[in-house]
C-alpha cells in the first residue's frame, strides 16, 4: 500500500474536480497533478482514485470519454461536465467556510486576517 | 438531486443492458495506470523488471479496486439483494420441510388474523354507509322501571321543534305485516319512518321518489317505498312500479319508489321490507292514548358533541316529566337520556366477541411467529459453518444479517399470499349468505351460514378492502421483523474462529441461542395456555346456556308463526275461527300427536305484557302496578310444547270465552307475588280490562325462557287463547316423526284454511334451540379452535427444539453413553429439561390467563372469570401435549448409536 494522508471524507471528491477543472485528463494524470500540486504530501492510491472516479461519472458530474494519450495510447478521458462545475463551486465555497471555521477554532488564523 | 438521480438511472439501464463493457473498460484503464507508472520508474533510473514490480507493489490489489469501482454502480445494493434472495430460494428449496412448516404456520396465522380483522374493520372501524355518517346519533329515552329504551312520540314531536343540539331528528318504528295482492301472500317486516328519515341517512330512490314533506303526518297519503330485496323479489324487479297498488295488512297502498340494493337500515336487527310513512301526530303533549314509541336518529349540528347533545336532551326529557299524566310521570322515575354514536349503536353487543376474537387470534399468529423464529433458528444454527465461511470470505455483519432479514421476508410474503388467500375466501364465504334453492349449495350455504353466525346482521358488510390489505401486509412486516431480528441476533455471531472450529467439531450450540430459543418456546407455551383457559371458560358458558332450555321439550316439534293483523281478522272471533279451523288439520296429518298454538312459544319474546292488580291488596297508583309478560294458548299447550305443570291442571276445553277466566302462572310468578303458593289465587289483568272479572290462577308451570335462551325469566301468565286473543299466532305440532318432513303439510293446512294468510318461519323446535344459541356457539368454536391450533402449533415447537438439541448433542450423548450413563438416564435427561421450561410456561400461563380472564367476563355464564377447573384443565391439557411433543426426540436421544457417534469423530 502506498503511503497516503488520509483525506476526510469528501475531499478526494473536491480535489478530483478541482483537478478537472484544468482540463480533461485520464486517472493517471490527476493522480499525478494531485501529487505534484500537494508538493507530494498527497498522494492518491489508484485504490481510491479509481471508486471516487466512478462515483462522480455515476452521479454526472463528470464525464468520460475514450482518447489517446500524449504517448499515442488508447485511455480513458475525464472532465467535468455543468454540472460538475456548478458542483465544484459550490463544494469549494463550502470548504472555504468549514476550513476557516476549524482555523479559528484551532486559533491558527488570527481574527485580524479573518 | 434530480438531475443526479437521471444520470444514475441512465447508467443503470446502460450496465443492465451491457453488463460486461464496464468491466473491460476498467480493466484497460487500470492497465494504462500501471504503465505509466512502470514507465515513470523506468524513466527515474529503474530496470525494466524491478520497475514493473515496484509499481505493481505500490498498485495494491488490483481485484480489490475492481470490486470496489463495482460496488459504486447504481444498483450495486440492488443487485446484492437480488443475490440475497435467490440464496434464500435455494436454501429454502434444498430444505422442503422446513419451508412448508414455517409457510402454512404463518399462513394459516395471518389468514386467521386478517379474517377477523376484516370482520372488525367492517363492523367497527370503518364509518358507515351514510352521509355524514358521523354525525349521526342514536337517540333514546332509557326508562329503567320499565325497560322502556325509546321516545314517545309527543316528546319527539317537541325535541324536534326544540332541540339546539341536532340539525334533524328522524325516527322510525317496525311491525310484522302481510302483503297480499302480489303473488304468494307473503310477510314482510315494514318500517314506518318520517319523511325526512331516508334523506338523512343520504338513500335516494333508485326508481320513483322517497317521501315527501308531509306524507309523514298522521291520515296523510298511503304511498310506499319498497326495498330492492322485495322489488326483485316479490315484483321481479319490474322497472315500472312506481304507481303501482299493493295491499299492506289488508290496506291499499301506491308504491312510489323503490330503494337501491346498497342501502342498509341503521339497525341490526332489521331488514325492512317495504318503507310506509309514520303517521305522526302534530301534538306535542303527552297523554294516556295516542303516545306510541320511536326509535329516533339525529344528526348533530356542526361542533356540538354526542355528550353535548346528551346533556341537552337529559334536560329536556326531565323538563318533559313535569307534564306527565301521574303513572307517567312515576313510571319515568330514573330516567337517562342516551346520545351515542350510530355506529356503536348498531354494531352493539357485538363488539366485544369480536375484540376477544381478534385478540386471540392473534395470539395465535404470535405463537405461529415464534415458532418460525425457532425453526428459523434451528436452521441457522445448522448453517453456523457456512455463515462462518462467509463472513472469512469477506461478507460484513451486515450483509449476513441481512441475508436472514431476506429469507425472514420471503417467508413472512409467501405466507402474507396464502394468508390473504384464505381471508378471502373466508370473508366471502361469510359475506355470500343465500338460502339455497338446489341442493348441491346447501353445503356451500351452511358453512356460510356458520360463519356468519357470531358477525350478525351486518355480514354483508365483511369484505377484504384496502385496509385489511395494509393490516396484512403489516402482520407480515411483523412477522419478518420478529422472526429475522431473533435470527440476525442470534444467528449470526461472527466470532469466526470459535464458530469455525466449533462448527466442524459439532459441539452443542452457544448458551445464547439456546437461551432464545428456550425463551421462544416459553412464550409459545404461556400463549396457549392462555387460550385454552379462554375456550375452557367459553366452553364451560356454552354448557351452562345449554341448560337454560330446560322447561320444555324442543325435540320432535314442527312450529311456524303467522300473524292475523290483516283487515280480514280485525275480530277476536275471526281470529280464533282461523285458529278453531287450522288445529284440526294439523292433528289429522299423519304422526301428529298434539297440535297447539300460542301467542308466543318458548324462545320467541313476548308481544303482550299487562299491568296486574291483585284481589283483595288496594290497587296501587296506575304506573306502580306489577308488569307481567302474557301468553295466550290453545288448550294443549303444554303437552305439545312439553312444559311440566307442576301444580294444579293445564287448561281444558271448558276453559272458554264464556266460563270464569283462568290462568297458569310461571315458577317465577308464582314465587315472586305468592311464595310459591299460587293455585286458587286471584288478580285482574289489563289484558281484559279492569272492568272484567279477576281471573284465577288454576295452574304453575315450569319457567321458560323467551326472547332468547340468556334472558332471564320473567313472570309471567299463560292465558286461553279464547279468553285473550292475540294478533300473532304460532303453532307447535308435535309428531312421532320426523318433525321437519311436516314443514310442506303444514303449510297447505294453512293455505286450505286461508289461500291468503303467509305462513313463515317453518322450524323444528330443535332449530330454534340452535338458533338462539348460535353466535356464543359460534365464538366458542372458533376461540377452540385457536387454541387447539395454538397448543398444536406449541407441540410443533416442542418437537423443533428438542429435536434439534438432540441432535446438536448427539457426542454429548455418547460420551455419557461411553461413561456408562443407562438409555433410560438419557430419556429421563431430555425429558427432565423439556418439563422444566414446559412447567415455567405452563405457570407463567396461567398467572396470565388469570390477569386477563377478566376481559371475558360479560360472555360468561355460571362460571367466574378465575374457574379453577377450565385453568386447570388448559394446564394440564398444554402440559400433557407438550410432554408427549418432546419424547419423540427423547427416545431419539436414548437411542443414540454409541458405535457411530464415536466413529463419525
Amino acid at each position: 500500500m502506498p503511503p497516503s494522508t488520509d483525506l476526510l471524507q469528501g475531499t478526494l471528491d473536491l480535489l478530483i474536480l478541482r483537478t478537472l477543472a484544468l482540463g480533461p485528463m485520464h486517472g493517471w494524470g490527476v493522480a499525478q497533478r494531485i501529487q505534484q500540486v500537494s508538493k507530494n504530501a498527497l498522494q492518491i492510491g489508484q485504490g481510491s482514485l479509481y471508486p471516487a472516479l466512478y462515483r462522480l461519472e455515476y452521479k454526472g458530474w463528470i464525464r468520460s470519454d475514450w482518447g489517446i494519450s500524449e504517448n499515442n495510447r488508447r485511455a480513458k478521458f475525464y472532465s467535468l461536465t455543468a454540472t460538475g462545475r456548478r458542483r465544484l463551486e459550490t463544494e469549494l465555497e463550502s470548504w472555504d467556510r468549514l476550513s476557516a471555521a476549524i482555523g479559528l477554532v484551532l486559533g491558527r488564523i488570527p481574527e485580524a486576517a479573518s | 438531486m434530480m438531475r443526479e438521480l437521471l444520470s444514475r438511472l441512465r447508467f443503470f439501464v446502460r450496465h443492465a443492458l451491457w453488463p460486461r463493457q464496464p468491466r473491460a473498460e476498467l480493466d484497460e484503464e487500470l492497465r494504462f495506470h500501471l504503465e505509466r507508472a512502470t514507465k515513470e520508474k523506468i524513466a527515474g533510473g529503474m530496470a525494466a523488471d524491478e520497475a514493473r514490480r515496484q509499481a505493481l507493489i505500490e498498485f495494491g490489489g488490483i481485484e480489490r479496486t475492481r470490486e470496489q469501482c463495482h460496488e459504486q454502480r447504481p444498483g450495486w445494493w440492488l443487485g446484492t439483494v437480488m443475490q440475497d434472495v435467490r440464496y434464500a430460494v435455494r436454501g429454502f428449496r434444498r430444505n422442503p420441510v422446513f419451508t412448508v412448516t414455517a409457510i402454512a404456520t404463518l399462513a394459516l396465522g395471518i389468514g386467521a388474523t386478517s379474517t377477523i380483522f376484516s370482520a372488525v374493520n367492517s363492523l367497527l372501524l370503518r364509518p358507515l354507509p351514510y352521509s355524514d355518517a358521523n354525525t349521526l346519533v342514536w337517540v333514546s329515552n332509557n326508562w329503567p322501571k320499565i325497560h322502556m329504551d325509546r321516545v314517545m312520540s309527543p316528546n319527539f314531536v317537541a325535541a324536534r321543534a326544540e332541540s339546539k343540539s341536532f340539525a334533524q331528528l328522524a325516527a322510525f318504528t317496525y311491525l310484522d305485516g302481510n302483503l297480499t295482492g302480489a303473488g304468494e301472500p307473503a310477510r314482510i317486516i315494514r318500517a314506518n319512518v318520517t319523511a325526512n328519515f331516508l334523506p338523512m341517512l343520504g338513500a335516494a330512490a333508485h326508481i320513483g321518489r322517497t317521501f315527501s314533506d308531509g306524507e309523514d303526518k298522521a291520515g296523510g297519503s298511503n304511498v310506499v317505498v319498497l326495498s330492492d330485496r322485495l322489488w326483485r323479489g316479490q315484483f321481479h324487479a319490474d322497472p315500472r312500479i312506481a304507481g303501482r297498488a299493493i295491499v299492506l295488512d289488508g290496506v291499499e297502498e301506491t308504491v312510489i319508489g323503490v330503494l337501491p340494493p346498497r342501502f342498509r337500515f341503521p339497525d341490526v336487527q332489521l331488514e325492512p321490507d317495504v318503507y310506509t310513512s309514520l303517521g305522526l301526530e302534530s301534538t306535542a303533549s303527552v297523554t294516556d292514548r295516542r303516545v306510541f314509541l320511536l326509535s329516533v336518529i339525529g344528526q348533530l349540528q356542526p361542533g356540538v358533541s354526542a355528550q353535548q347533545a346528551q346533556a341537552e336532551m337529559l334536560t329536556f326529557f326531565l323538563a318533559r316529566t313535569q307534564n306527565y299524566p301521574a303513572g307517567f310521570a312515576h313510571m319515568a322515575q330514573g330516567q337517562e337520556a342516551a346520545v351515542e354514536p350510530l355506529q356503536r349503536h348498531i354494531v352493539g353487543d357485538n363488539r366485544k366477541p369480536l375484540f376477544i376474537l381478534l385478540a386471540s387470534v392473534g395470539l395465535v399468529l404470535l405463537i405461529a411467529c415464534a415458532n418460525v423464529a425457532n425453526l428459523q433458528l434451528a436452521r441457522a444454527a445448522q448453517r453456523q459453518h457456512e455463515t462462518a465461511v462467509r463472513g472469512a470470505l469477506g461478507a460484513s455483519h451486515m450483509r449476513l444479517v441481512r441475508q436472514f432479514l431476506i429469507e425472514s421476508l420471503i417467508l413472512s410474503l409467501f405466507s402474507a399470499a396464502l394468508g390473504l388467500l384464505i381471508a378471502c375466501v373466508l370473508t366471502s364465504l361469510i359475506r355470500r349468505l343465500q338460502i339455497p334453492e338446489t341442493p348441491q349449495a346447501a353445503l356451500y350455504s351452511e358453512v356460510a351460514q356458520m360463519l356468519r353466525l357470531p358477525f350478525g346482521k351486518l355480514t354483508s358488510a365483511i369484505e377484504v378492502d384496502g385496509w385489511v390489505l395494509a393490516f396484512t401486509a403489516g402482520v407480515a412486516f411483523l412477522t419478518t421483523v420478529l422472526s429475522g431480528l431473533v435470527l440476525a441476533l442470534g444467528g449470526t455471531r461472527t466470532d469466526l474462529r470459535s464458530t469455525l472450529q466449533s462448527a466442524a467439531l459439532r459441539v452443542t450450540s452457544g448458551r445464547e441461542q439456546r437461551f432464545l430459543r428456550h425463551s421462544l418456546l416459553l412464550a409459545e407455551v404461556a400463549l396457549a395456555v392462555v387460550l385454552l383457559a379462554s375456550a375452557g371458560l367459553l366452553v364451560r358458558s356454552f354448557v351452562n346456556v345449554l341448560h337454560y332450555d330446560s322447561g320444555f321439550d324442543p325435540h320432535n316439534t314442527l312450529t311456524a308463526v303467522t300473524l292475523l293483523n290483516s283487515s280480514r281478522y280485525s275480530t277476536a272471533e275471526r281470529r280464533e275461527a282461523f285458529v278453531d279451523r287450522l288445529l284440526p288439520r294439523l292433528s289429522a296429518l299423519p304422526g301428529v300427536t298434539v297440535v297447539a298454538a300460542a301467542s308466543a312459544l318458548p324462545i320467541q319474546p313476548y308481544d303482550l305484557g299487562s299491568a296486574i292488580t291483585f284481589e283483595g291488596v288496594p290497587a296501587p297508583p296506575v304506573g306502580m302496578r306489577p308488569v307481567v309478560s302474557v301468553v295466550s294458548v290453545t288448550t294443549d299447550y303444554f303437552r305439545a310444547v312439553g312444559t311440566p305443570i307442576f301444580q294444579g291442571r293445564p287448561f281444558n276445553l271448558s276453559d272458554t270465552t264464556q266460563s270464569a277466566p283462568v290462568a297458569v302462572v310461571n315458577r317465577a310468578f308464582a314465587n315472586r307475588f305468592f311464595a310459591g303458593d299460587a293455585i286458587g289465587k286471584r288478580f285482574h289483568s289489563m289484558a281484559r280490562g279492569s272492568e272484567q272479572p279477576a281471573i284465577t290462577i288454576v295452574g304453575v308451570a315450569e319457567d321458560v325462557r323467551h326472547g332468547g335462551l340468556e334472558q332471564d325469566v320473567q313472570p309471567e301468565m299463560i292465558v286461553p287463547m279464547a279468553q285473550v286473543p292475540q294478533p300473532s299466532v304460532s303453532i307447535a305440532v308435535r309428531t312421532a316423526g320426523t318433525p321437519a318432513a311436516l314443514a310442506n303439510a303444514l303449510r297447505e293446512a294453512v293455505t286450505a284454511v286461508d289461500p291468503e294468510q303467509p305462513v313463515f318461519d317453518i322450524e323444528t323446535m330443535d332449530q330454534r334451540v340452535s338458533e338462539a344459541v348460535a353466535q356464543r356457539r359460534m365464538t366458542m368454536l372458533l376461540i377452540t379452535c385457536f387454541a387447539m391450533l395454538a397448543a398444536i402449533l406449541c407441540a410443533v415447537g416442542v418437537y423443533g427444539v428438542f429435536s434439534y438439541s438432540v441432535a446438536q448433542r448427539m457426542q454429548e450423548m455418547g460420551i455419557r453413553l461411553a461413561l456408562g450413563a443407562s438409555r433410560r438416564g438419557l430419556l429421563r435427561l431430555v425429558v427432565t429439561e423439556a418439563a422444566r421450561l414446559i412447567a415455567i410456561g405452563g405457570i407463567l400461563g396461567v398467572g396470565a390467563a388469570l390477569a386477563l380472564s377478566r376481559l371475558l367476563s360479560s360472555l360468561l355464564v355460571g362460571v367466574t372469570p378465575h374457574d379453577p377447573l377450565s385453568f386447570s384443565l388448559a394446564w394440564a391439557l398444554m402440559t400433557a401435549v407438550a410432554l408427549i411433543a418432546c419424547t419423540i426426540p427423547a427416545v431419539n436421544a436414548a437411542r443414540t448409536d454409541l458405535v457411530s457417534v464415536l466413529r463419525s469423530e
